[in-house]
């Protein structure tokens, strides 16, 4: 009994900060979301999402870059996070400084790097028309891959350092052991280390799609006014529209959305064998 | 019968970073034979076994298996049964799936693997647990699963690296008899790593003693146990007492010793012929010592001493006696039936002329 008091009196702290900073404003704007124009209690906020192409078309975008910068991060991440389990620790302590150290400088500028990279002038399409393989410059910026290629930067550190983890956890000589039973080098990737990584691979892909779908910055400065993702939109309507309600409830989608694909993916990817394999 | 040579190395040697690892090491290993490599840590038996895998590549020398020569032949084209100290059961998958890993690269019908999953699984006497993962079963399951796996493919060859090592003592006897008994039953050609002179005694038909990355000596067990080759292999083998002296008298194939602290032991003469005036190491074992509580005066191959300390292990009591400057160390059965022996008192530690050892002292050798 009185083993709880201290647990109690030290998360309490805490637990008041929580509550009055998050849960009861969250609140809040669940109640707001309900309001229409004549501040009393309506769906029309919602159902906008059925009803306008608009929003149904935003949403979809969101969720289609989401998957996107998923895939391409996952792509691209594995093999980093291959070499970086046979690596040394001291090599594997290099590497994980390098994919960190973006992260020191703030995003706006990494987004506003890209976009002098990725523009009309930049150096690749400038590169790439001087060489004659293209005859005008390539839209890199203010459309869906050019979001898509600031949310991978933006979030692929994640997904390398979620699968190497899987990686390290693996046993060496389980491919040693495939190797003798006869599996070439291909075979024992695919029956024996993939397999082995999923709970890696599941964990960045789930963090990596709800950091995307919620993200805000890189959409809005890589996507430009065409290109407009739930997070900016729901922006506009709190800061520019003063629509509050409809911001809310738009916000309120985004996190059901995401809520619902990720625990629909969960369900997908925990069979009973994933469950009596990984579980602890 | 002329005997077929299932395995041979011809003159490997490894280095990692200038640093020889493995030194001119050569053995012919014959069909259905159960050989260990026998040696303390880090002298190179993983290494050995690596190569013999295909893991490794040899820098120097050839490796021949059933006659080919397979240096560059990478590990799964090798058809070689592999168990390792770590078990290595993959995870995610069943006992079943496990066994019938190798099975599946071999592009067997469902029902032939069924078959041969179900008949290893009796082989190593775990019939139900086909179903089960391998965190569902205790280290010596997992072990024999791990067995069962390597042996399903029928491989020409089976390497045990350490297999036994992860095992509490009782369980490592109890598979160590089932290896036997496996080995008797399919006569597959076995290599064994080892650093426990028991498991290596017991099993083989023939014991490759390594240090240092060279071959001590080839033999069989009682070749190593009664005719070590060198100091090196006599000590690994188990304990003994060491005495230091010189040869007084040779005649014939006997010869009599003075040690610095005062024994007189006669002996037969070593392998290695010494002559009289040479200085010499006296190897007896503990377990070749008798002790008695009578009092008789000192002569040859006997010694007045004082029992020091007694450590009872079951079957037999180890003791140490202080004899004229020299601890000895004695294996006895039963002491407690020597009336009125307990520590303190006097005893009288006697043995045979054919139980000593001896070898020209280490400084001699050169
Ligand atoms: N990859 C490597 N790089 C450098 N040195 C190595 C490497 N692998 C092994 N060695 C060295 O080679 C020597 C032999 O190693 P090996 O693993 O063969 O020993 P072992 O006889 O199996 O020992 P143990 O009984 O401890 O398993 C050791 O000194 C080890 O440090
Ligand atoms: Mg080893």
């Amino acid at each position: 009994m009185n083993k709880r008091l201290p647990v109690l009196l030290l998360t309490a702290p805490s637990m008041i900060i929580l509550l009055g900073v998050f849960l009861l404003p969250m609140l809040l704007m669940f109640l707001l979301s309900f309001e229409n124009a004549q501040e009393s209690f309506s769906f029309e906020n919602y159902l906008l999402f059925v009803q306008d192409p608009f929003y149904v078309e935003i949403l979809w975008r969101t969720i289609r870059v989401s998957l996107w910068t998923v895939l391409t991060t996952l792509v691209l991440a594995f093999p980093v996070a291959m070499y970086m389990a046979q690596a040394t620790g001291k090599m594997r302590g290099i590497i994980t400084m390098l994919i960190l150290a973006p992260h020191l400088i703030s995003v706006v500028i990494r987004n506003f790097g890209w976009v002098v990279v990725l523009g009309e002038g930049g150096w690749i399409n400038q590169m790439l028309l001087s060489l004659g393989i293209i005859d005008e410059p390539l839209r890199l910026l203010y459309n869906e891959l050019g979001v898509v290629i600031g949310l991978t930067d933006s979030f692929i550190a994640y997904m390398v350092l979620a699968i190497a983890t899987s990686l390290y956890a693996i046993d060496p000589s389980l491919s040693k052991a495939a190797s003798i039973l006869g599996a070439s080098r291909v075979r024992t990737f695919f029956t024996v280390t993939l397999p082995l990584c999923v709970p890696g691979i599941f964990a960045g892909v789930t963090l990596v799609f709800s950091l995307s779908m919620s993200a805000f910055v890189t959409p809005a400065l890589m996507g430009g006014t065409s290109v407009k993702v739930l997070p900016v939109i729901a922006y506009e309507q709190i800061m520019s529209t003063l629509n509050w309600p409809l911001g809310a409830a738009l916000a309120f989608l985004l996190l059901g959305s995401t809520i619902l694909l990720v625990s629909a993916f969960t369900k997908i990817v925990e069979t009973k064998r994933y469950k009596e394999v990984f579980a602890s | 019968m002329e005997k077929m040579i299932d395995v041979e190395l011809r003159n490997i040697q490894k280095k990692f970073q200038n640093n020889i690892v493995v030194h001119d090491f050569s053995l012919q290993i014959e069909k259905g034979e159960f050989i260990s490599f026998l040696g303390p840590s880090g002298c190179g038996k993983t290494t050995t076994l690596n190569m013999i895998a295909g893991f490794l590549e040899p820098d120097e020398g050839d490796l021949l298996i059933k006659g080919k020569r397979m240096n560059g032949v990478p590990p799964y084209k090798r058809e070689l049964g592999m168990v390792f100290q770590t078990y290595s059961l993959f995870p995610h998958m069943t006992v079943a799936e496990n066994i019938a890993y190798g099975l599946k690269l071999r592009k067997q019908s469902k029902a032939e693997m069924q078959e041969r999953v179900q008949r290893v699984l009796d082989l190593v006497k775990l019939p139900n647990v086909a179903d089960r993962y391998p965190k569902q079963l205790s280290g010596g399951q997992r072990q024999r699963i791990a067995i069962a796996r390597a042996l399903v493919i029928e491989p020409s060859l089976l390497l045990l690296d350490e297999p036994l090592s992860n095992l509490d003592a009782k369980l490592r006897e109890e598979l160590r008899d089932e290896l036997k008994r496996l080995h008797q039953e399919i006569g597959v050609t076995t290599i064994f790593v080892t650093h426990d002179q028991e498991e290596a005694l017991s099993l083989s038909d023939r014991i490759v003693v390594l240090n240092h990355g060279s071959v001590e000596q080839i033999g069989t067990p009682t070749e190593i146990y009664h005719n070590p080759a060198s100091e090196f292999v006599h000590t690994f083998i188990g304990k003994t007492n060491r005495l230091h002296g010189v040869v007084t008298k040779v005649e014939g194939n006997r010869m009599k010793v003075q040690t610095d602290k005062g024994f007189v032991v006669s002996a037969l003469q070593p392998a290695k012929a010494v002559q009289e005036g040479q200085r010499v190491t006296v190897f007896i074992r503990p377990e070749k010592i008798v002790l008695s509580a009578e009092t008789a005066p000192a002569g040859v191959n006997q010694a007045n001493g004082q029992l020091m300390m007694t450590s009872f292990l079951g079957a037999f009591t180890e003791c140490q006696v202080q004899a004229g400057g020299e601890i000895l160390d004695v294996k006895v059965q039963m002491l407690e039936k020597l009336a009125g022996v307990t520590p303190g008192s006097s005893v009288l530690c006697q043995w045979h002329e054919e139980d000593v050892l001896v070898m020209p002292a280490e400084g001699d050798r050169l």
